[in-house]
């Protein structure tokens, strides 16, 4: 039965991706949520609006939003000066549904319409070289808060599949060199072992 | 094996990301990619395929397309990384 009350809890979230509320994005704080587990006043983003929302359908009480996780304020969305961009891929590394397209020692933009304006991005930036600027009214909408779940669950299905193929080559790899081992004697090992027979059969 | 791969291709430029959609046919590559999107004639016909990359990782052109990838055309730097450091520390 927590699945689909999940679904509808997360149908309510912003989408941002920003983490504020603790969790790993919005997903896991509607599974938290749905669970009983999260208060509904953990997000930010949401705001006023996002918590009466929550309040509606669980059938809580309605909060103010807990301070601890961050203040209500106008949406925003990153841009990267160019001039300053030095392509370290940590911006892309932190951005939570793809939206910055770049790679090393490449320039690094911002797909505006596919940021959330979650900000995880500026603190990654070595350089500083983030900034956030107004969101148009016309990007707060639930088409694009769609798009950012779709964005989101992509990038989670990525990197949970080149996790799972490193450990795969990582695995091969190790059951090589153990195979390789049990065939062919670790010469270190003998000489030991002919040193330590050696050591034995001298008289004291 | 899936017949055909959907893709996207993107070419981010500092004022408007555009963005291609598209089937390719199983076996394609991002070279085929990047010619099917047509993003080439918005930089002057002028895609280095050197610059080229799937999700954040450059890739060589002839690499082949999964299901879902995100073909993207990457602009060069525009400031040297050492020479943008040694601005900054100047700066006081």
């Amino acid at each position: 039965m927590n699945a689909p009350l999940a679904d509808r809890i997360d149908a309510l979230l912003p989408q941002t991706q920003c983490e504020q509320c603790g969790y790993h994005g919005c997903r896991p704080y509607a599974e938290a949520l749905a669970r009983g587990e999260a208060e509904i006043n953990r997000c930010p983003p949401g705001g006023a609006a996002g918590i009466a929302r929550l309040a509606a359908l669980l059938g809580r009480p309605i909060l103010p939003l807990d301070p601890a996780h961050g203040v209500e304020k106008p949406r925003q969305l990153a841009r990267i000066i160019e001039a300053e961009c030095i392509g370290c891929t940590k911006c892309i590394q932190a951005c939570p549904v793809d939206a910055i397209v770049g790679a090393a020692k490449l320039m690094h933009t911002v797909i505006a319409d596919a940021c959330t304006g979650c900000e995880l991005c500026v603190p990654a930036c070595p350089v500083d070289c983030i900034v956030l600027e107004p969101m148009p009214v016309a990007q707060q909408d639930p088409a694009h808060a769609d798009a950012a779940r779709a964005h989101f669950r992509r990038r989670e299905a990525r990197l949970a599949r080149e996790r799972a193929q490193r450990e795969a080559e990582l695995a091969a790899r190790k059951a090589a060199v153990e195979a390789a081992g049990a065939a062919k004697e670790n010469p270190v090992l003998a000489a030991l072992a002919r040193a330590r027979a050696r050591q034995q059969g001298t008289p004291k | 094996m899936a017949e055909r791969v959907g893709v996207e291709v993107v070419l981010a430029l500092p004022d408007r990301q555009l963005s291609w959609r598209g089937q390719l046919d199983a076996g394609a590559t991002v070279r085929d990619a990047v010619q099917a999107s047509g993003l080439a004639a918005e930089q002057g016909d002028a895609v280095d395929l050197s610059r080229v990359g799937v999700f954040g990782r450059r890739v060589e052109p002839d690499q082949p397309l999964r299901d879902g990838d995100r073909v993207e055309i990457y602009r060069p730097l525009a400031l040297d990384p050492k020479e943008a450091r040694r601005q900054r520390a100047r700066r006081p």
